[in-house]
């Protein structure tokens, strides 16, 4: 049976197994797979199942379907073939690749992280807080002094000195430990002090583009990216 | 207590090192450094070792900043400009990291120290003349500000009464009630119309104070500039102190 991973910021909240001839995408209920997010349309696209074959038709979608980062209007669907619609991306399998518990819904299992709700509820915050803010912004997580700081600079500084954009705790690292620099519509982190002490996502990083709900983490301060747009 | 105060190295090693000769000759406890480590030099490198090994106190300059990409260099001459992208090019992942922990002020007894007008020292503004200072006097409570960046040395003085006046640069002594701002001149770049090298002792026992000059081997610092293809301008004013 073909298996279809439902990820929402790189996150997986769904995992679907199905033995219909069609499955419908999009964001009304009505929807076999419902993603709520507003790149999304109502009936956004559809798999059609015949044989031992699968192919994705985009319904006219305003923000279109996505096959491995090429936008489609009807596409034959290979195996591990990633889907990605608004924000949320749907890896495809010819065969169920983890079979577990499951639900049995209309011959559509459903094995939902139950994280689904929450996440959906954050990114919702998250695009209030930018909205009002009118940029990227960085949410302070834990061992920080700020709940919230907007990156409207072009460069922002992160470290234990006073003269520092955003205050950061931690044993040993530099005054200046790290900087975000905008280039263009995005975003790198740059670490300049001591190896090691900023990570991303929990990996020590040197310099990375950040991605919309990265966990930046400065010595033992933590932050959350929130990315504009 | 005699200090040391070194400001405006700028990546000349053969100057940081004839002065750091000097202090040791000059029974000195501990030397401070008022910033710009880099920039115009060929020896960014070396000169960020060398203070990070023996300046207790480190303080960051503008173009320490801009190697650091932490501001851009639109605001720098032409001629800044090419050197700091140089330097951007050329400093070692080592050399970032320490720089990364210089601070923009700093006290010490009654001493406040920062690399510009203490105005407000990360705008990085000059202090050339005595309304500069008169302002800058508002904002340190210390009685004495020391700072660099114009690589001229100087000193301001205000009085009792609230006047502003001008000290000679070289020995003299604080008078009592009186507070100074005190410009420690350059290591590396002198721009007084003396090419030797330029720092401050300061005796915190009766807050006497004294300029310094330093000869250096200038031909080697601008033969390294030249191999490095930095602007032939900022190697000749090296010979000029211009």
């Amino acid at each position: 049976m073909p298996e279809i991973v439902i990820k929402f910021n790189d996150k997986v909240i769904e995992r679907i197994v199905t033995e219909k001839k069609r499955v419908t995408i999009g964001r009304t209920k009505d929807n076999d797979i419902v993603l709520e997010n507003r790149g999304v349309s109502r009936k956004h696209a559809q798999i059609e199942f015949a044989d031992e074959s699968a192919v994705i038709i985009d319904n006219e979608s305003l923000n279109g379907t996505f096959v491995n980062n090429r936008r489609v209007s009807e596409e034959l669907l290979r195996d591990s073939d990633v889907i990605t619609i608004g924000k949320y991306s749907l890896e495809f399998h010819h065969e169920v690749k983890k079979p577990d518990a499951s639900t049995q819904m209309d011959g559509t299992m459903i094995l939902k992280t139950k994280q689904q709700k929450q996440l959906v509820e954050t990114d919702r915050m998250e695009r209030e807080i930018v909205t009002r803010a009118g940029g990227s912004v960085l949410l302070g997580l834990e061992n920080t002094e700020v709940a919230e700081f907007r990156i409207d600079r072009d460069v922002t500084t992160i470290g234990k000195a006073k003269f520092v954009h955003v205050r950061a705790r931690g044993f040993m690292i530099s005054g200046i430990q790290a900087k975000i620099v905008r280039e263009g519509e995005h975003s790198f982190l740059v670490n300049l002090g001591r190896k090691g002490k900023t990570r991303v996502n929990g990996e020590v990083v040197d310099r990375i583009q950040l991605k919309n709900s990265d966990i930046i983490q400065v010595g033992k301060s933590s932050f959350r990216f929130v990315e504009a747009g | 207590m005699r200090l040391a105060l070194i400001s405006d190295v700028h990546a000349n090693l053969e100057a940081l090192t004839a002065v750091m000769h000097d202090i040791e000759t000059r029974n000195v406890e501990r030397v401070f450094f008022l910033g710009d480590a880099v920039g115009y030099g060929a020896d960014p490198n070396g000169c960020i070792r060398l203070i990070c090994d023996l300046c207790e106190m480190r303080l960051l300059g503008n173009h320490d900043y801009v190697a650091l990409g932490l501001d851009n260099a639109d605001h720098f001459n032409l001629m800044a400009k090419e050197s700091i992208l140089w330097t951007q090019k050329t400093l070692a992942r080592k050399s970032i990291e320490r720089l990364a922990d210089f601070e923009m002020e700093a006290t010490f007894l009654d001493y406040y120290f920062t690399h510009a007008s203490p105005e407000n020292p990360a705008d990085w503004n000059y202090l050339f003349a005595e309304q500069d200072a008169a302002r800058g006097f508002e904002r340190f409570s210390q009685s004495f500000c020391f700072i660099g960046h114009s690589h001229i040395p100087g000193v301001y003085v205000r009085r009792p009464d609230g006047s502003i006046g001008i000290v000679l640069p070289g020995s003299f002594e604080a008078k009592p009630d009186h507070r100074y701002i005190i410009n420690v001149g350059s290591v590396g770049q002198p721009r007084d119309g003396n090419a030797q090298a330029c720092y401050l002792i300061a005796d915190t026992d009766g807050n006497k104070f004294e300029h310094r000059r330093v000869p250096y081997d200038l031909a080697a610092a601008q033969k390294k500039m030249r191999t490095a293809q930095l602007p032939e301008y900022l190697i000749t004013r090296l010979s000029s102190g211009q």
